[in-house]
């Protein structure tokens, strides 16, 4: 479904993806791992057309899109849910969600959409007419992730959904995602929360210093020992030259 | 009490025209981080393009006054974004604030030179009658400028509020990063927001040069007014702008008539001073009003 060829990329001058390959089948769900500052949300904004790309190529169904703008990924069905905040803050809710299909020509078709997710986020429909910058972190958060279903994308790029919900909200945003993965999506997603987030995915991805150190399915990564190392702080080398 | 009517209704009326300039500048600077100390030559300028149509060229006032916005969207809109702004706010932002001072310089020394130095009369758009109201004497054109001032204000607060493409603008002044990542084309937001600015900004010239004499130095006081007004409404709000272009606009004509029009200049300074000792945020700004 969507696949890394080699990429080389950064900001400026400074390099941070040293060759990043890997390959995602259709309809799942793949969660990287990594350091801070391995370069996994920089991953994402390579393949949303974010990135300066120096080199190597990025393939979503056997097409080409690499260098493509955020717009033309748009189109092509895939939608973004960065690290962090990500509402208009003086906005409504409402015109949140809207934002979401923004691009489409069919907007009947995305305001009943929004009426859909907002029954799937019931909180959205409650506070629908509130300015979002008045929700809370976990409230936002499902409003970014309401926002990005209106477009009813192929592939969802998320990064770290978790942060700042609470444990309950994070199972209830997985369970949307497995959802979707049921319903044909694929999924990337970086998670610090590793482990259940590596539970409820199919594949895991482990990023280090811009590159692909292990990719396997989620329950062979989950039981590596490796993996367990990396989250008390060692590195993959360290750990495979001792 | 008549004579406060009186002066009040000038002073709102003043003000309105005030308020325009300085929602332009709040608007430009929530798009794009551009601080325009060109703010005042650009309410200068539009009126000099319709006495130059009218005068020079002889077309009719309500024509030339059309091409005069006309051309000030497309001048102090497009070309000032394309050949001013862009090209220096990618050296920072003092750079750009620089050059907009430049530019404001050039402006009015063109117009000095390659129009007139001295004030040229400006014809006025409204009957000069004036009504009674409660006994107070009010002049149509502090009306009909305080309709047409607010009006024009509310007509873009509401686009901005209700239409999608409003919603794109608030999106890219507010968060722009987001923004982009939901596809909204956030070069064309701000190129929309210098148009309106450029529209603004003659419609503005339009109302007040009647009042005074068009003249290459009016846009000093103008500029500085439209700042204050600006930094006291909380330069991050259009609701904001307005009531600090309203608010000046009162003080201003109700100090130079009951206190002493030789001071009326100091005025909207103590004012600024005022609002940045008690509420550094402005009136009604809000210290988050952008989240980057
Ligand atoms: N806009 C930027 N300009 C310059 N350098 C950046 C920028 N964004 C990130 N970097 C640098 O790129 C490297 C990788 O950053 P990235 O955000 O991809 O890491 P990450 O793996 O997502 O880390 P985290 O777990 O902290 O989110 C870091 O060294 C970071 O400092
Ligand atoms: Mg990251």
């Amino acid at each position: 479904m969507l696949e890394l060829k080699d990429l080389h990329g950064g900001y400026g001058k400074i390099q941070i993806l040293n060759g990043t390959s890997f390959k995602i089948p259709p309809a799942s769900i793949t969660t990287v791992i990594g350091p801070n500052g391995a370069g996994k949300s920089t991953v994402f904004k390579a393949v949303f057309g974010l990135l300066n790309i120096t080199s190597g190529q990025i393939l979503m169904d056997g097409q080409d899109v690499t260098r493509r703008t955020p717009k033309q990924m748009i189109d092509a069905g895939v939608t973004y849910v960065p690290q962090g905040r990500n509402v208009v803050p003086q906005l409504s809710v409402y015109h949140n969600l809207e934002l979401g299909g923004i691009t489409s020509n069919n907007q009947a078709r995305v305001r009943d959409r929004i009426e859909q997710v907002m029954d799937q986020f019931p909180m959205l429909r409650q506070f629908k007419d509130r300015k979002a910058i008045e929700l809370s972190g976990g409230q936002q958060k499902q409003l970014e992730v309401a926002r990005t279903l209106l477009l009813d994308p192929k592939l969802i790029l998320i990064d770290e959904p978790s942060i700042g919900l609470s444990p309950n909200l994070v199972q209830e945003v997985f369970r949307t995602l497995q959802a979707l993965r049921d319903q044909g999506v694929t999924i990337l997603m970086v998670e610090q929360n590793a482990k259940s987030a590596l539970a409820m995915s199919d594949y895991g991805l482990v990023l280090e210093l811009g590159q692909t150190r292990m990719h396997d399915a989620a329950d062979k990564l989950l039981a590596d020992p490796r993996v367990g190392h990396l989250f008390l702080g060692g590195h993959i080398e360290e750990e495979e030259t001792a | 009490m008549a004579e406060f009517i009186q002066i009040l209704i000038s002073g709102l009326s003043a003000g309105s025209i005030y308020a325009l300039a300085a929602v332009g500048f709040t608007l430009l600077w929530q798009a794009s981080q551009t601080i325009n100390f060109a703010q005042g030559e650009f309410v200068m300028l539009p009126a000099f393009f319709v006495l130059a149509l009218t005068v020079k060229l002889g077309l009719p006032l309500p024509l030339a006054i059309i091409l005069a916005i006309f051309l000030s969207v497309l001048l102090l809109g497009a070309v000032f974004k394309k050949l001013v702004v862009e090209p220096m706010i990618q050296h920072g932002t003092l750079p750009l604030v620089i050059a907009t001072i430049a530019l404001g310089l050039l402006l009015k020394e063109g117009v000095k030179e390659f129009y007139s130095p001295l004030g040229q009369p400006f014809p006025s758009l409204f009957p000069q009658d004036v009504l009674s109201v409660f006994g107070a004497a009010v002049s149509i054109p502090d009306i009909a400028n305080f309709v047409i001032a607010m009006g024009t204000i509310i007509g873009l607060q509401l686009f901005l509020a209700r239409t999608r493409t409003g919603r794109c603008m608030q999106a890219t002044a507010q968060n722009p990063d987001v923004a982009q990542i939901l596809g909204v084309d956030i070069k064309k937001m701000v190129l929309y927001t210098f148009l309106i600015n450029g529209a603004l900004a003659a419609i503005a010239s339009v109302l007040i040069t009647p009042i005074y004499l068009a003249k290459f130095s009016n846009g000093e006081v103008l500029g500085l007014v439209a700042f204050i007004a600006a930094i006291v409404g909380g330069f991050n709000q259009i609701r904001g702008a307005l009531v600090g272009g309203l608010l000046i606009g009162v003080i201003d004509n109700l100090s130079a008539g009951y206190v002493s029009a030789e001071y009326r200049q100091a005025v909207p300074m103590l004012l600024l001073i005022f609002v940045i000792l008690v509420r550094p945020q402005g009136l009604l700004g809000t210290s988050e009003g952008r989240a980057v």
